[in-house]
């Protein structure tokens, strides 16, 4: 053990929590995406309460951010440490929001034509948004700096993918008036993951600057 | 005492990895140049590189024994005053090697002053304490006297505190007050540089302030090189810090980098309070 133990171990306990945090926001997510592909939206409620206590272990990340900063006086690697939890667990709390606005958009969508025309590009986008979540939280669980870049670098294809899904959209021949307000929740749904992914991006600059002390622009 | 004759042609040692230059573009007061320094077979001080730039705070931190202090007492040849001592390589003042046999020490203690851990005014009074250096430089006319009082105490922010008691004994004052004191006494002879050695260590931490703020209004028309075990006041008062262990100086940086990005993982285990 090093001289100051129970600061590492206040870090890491800290750290554990963050990663909670992301357990709970990729879960909201998933459910919210999952909800969408079976239009079962009978889980909603919960997930909006979810966000609730996603918003309350954030708060407690701040504090506790707070008391180590101000109790331990950290430095360096330490205080970096510190302040990328503050980050990320503000990144993730908005992904959080994400999550249920996309919900809320979802459940105004009713089974259609037009909906089953785009629904699988739609949860293609959601999976490669999905998929940088899950990989960003493993690489800032091992402080993975190479993997952090690497998924960094699958913004572009996920910005790509949600540019072709609103051109496609809006190419869409119209017949009813319903279909506008189908496609424009739609669009709504395709923005907040591609604003996930974004954030995801984010998460990944600040493994770097965790590791490195490094601020880069990964966007 | 007879210095020790510089010769930095015999150093073998290998230069140092990390060679630091001001970055600053300011002029240098001091700069070290492959300083070496024995107290007998004790190699106390190992191939110093480092450069003191003018009008900045200079913070030297480390672990004890790791020669901060004799590093600090070198630059005014105090260090001299140990027996046994021997010393090879520069030391530049203003471009001049102060171990030169032709280099005046005195001349050097006048350009540079010192403040020391523990406040340690003369037994006199508060007027006689500060004017003391003056009196020894010549001056006798009362009026100019005064004048210089006045202005080295105002300078080390103590004026308001004292004024109305210049004839009370500076034994008198509260700690706090007497190394403001202390630091008024260096002021009187308008120095160059001011050398403070752990400053603030027997203070509370209400004169720890006043001294900390002090320090940041004396780098407008001093250079201050301070030596502190007190690693968040070298973050907070200084604009350079260097790091010393075993005698060596592994990492001089601006502070903001030692203390948010240092390179040297030594540097980073001992900020972060890992080992010292």
């Amino acid at each position: 053990m090093t001289v100051r133990g129970t600061f590492a171990t206040s870090l890491m306990e800290l750290k554990t929590e963050v990663m909670l945090l992301g357990s709970m926001v990729r879960h909201s997510l998933r459910e919210t995406v999952e909800a969408f592909e079976t239009g079962d939206y009978s889980r909603l409620e919960e997930m909006i309460e979810l966000d609730q206590t996603v918003n309350e272990l954030e708060q407690e990340i701040n504090e506790g951010a707070t008391l180590l900063i101000a109790r331990q006086q950290p430095v360096a690697s330490d205080l970096r440490k510190i302040i990328v939890m503050l980050k990320i667990s503000s990144d993730l709390e908005r992904v959080g929001d994400l999550a249920v606005d996309m919900s809320k958009a979802a459940k105004r969508i009713t089974p259609s034509e037009v909906l089953e025309e785009h629904k699988s590009a739609l949860l293609e986008l959601a999976a490669k948004a999905d998929y940088m979540m899950k990989e960003v939280l493993q690489a800032y669980k091992e402080c993975n700096v190479l993997k952090a870049q690497q998924i960094a670098g699958l913004d572009d294809d996920v910005d790509r993918a949600y540019g072709d899904f609103v051109k496609s959209i809006f190419d869409t021949a119209v017949s009813k008036k319903e279909d506008i307000q189908q496609i424009t929740q739609m669009a709504f749904i395709s923005r907040y993951i591609e604003r996930i992914a974004d954030y995801a991006t984010n998460i990944a600059e600040w493994i770097i600057y965790e590791v490195n002390g490094q601020r880069f622009d990964l966007n | 005492m007879t210095p020790a004759t510089p010769k930095p042609e015999t150093i073998t040692r290998k230069q140092s990895i990390i060679q630091p230059e001001p970055d600053t573009g300011k002029p240098l007061v001091f700069n070290t140049k492959g300083l070496n320094l024995y107290y007998g077979k004790t190699h106390a001080l190992k191939d110093i590189h480092l450069p003191i730039a003018e009008n900045e705070v200079t913070a030297i931190i480390g672990p004890s024994g790791c020669g901060k202090s004799t590093y600090l007492k070198a630059l005014n040849r105090m260090v001299e005053m140990v027996e046994s001592v021997k010393i090879t390589g520069e030391v530049l003042y203003r471009d001049s090697n102060i171990f030169d046999r032709s280099f005046k020490v005195e001349e050097l203690r006048t350009r540079v002053g010192m403040v020391f851990q523990k406040p340690n005014p003369f037994p006199k009074t508060i007027f006689d304490n500060v004017a003391y250096g003056p009196r020894i430089h010549g001056i006798r006319d009362k009026k100019t006297l005064k004048q210089i009082v006045e202005k080295s105490l105002r300078g080390a922010a103590i004026w308001d505190e004292v004024k109305d008691r210049l004839d009370e004994n500076a034994y008198s004052l509260s700690g706090g007050q007497q190394q403001r004191i202390c630091i008024a006494r260096c002021l009187a002879i308008e120095p160059d540089v001011i050398l403070m050695d752990e400053p603030t260590s027997a203070l509370d931490p209400k004169s720890t302030m006043k001294v900390e703020e002090l320090v940041q209004d004396l780098k407008e028309k001093y250079s201050i090189v301070i030596v502190t075990h007190n690693m968040q006041q070298a973050a907070r008062i200084s604009d350079k810090t260097a790091f010393f262990l075993n005698g060596e100086v592994v990492e001089y940086d601006a502070t903001d980098t030692i203390f948010s990005n240092p390179s040297d993982k030594r540097t980073e285990d001992y900020i972060s309070g890992r080992f010292g």
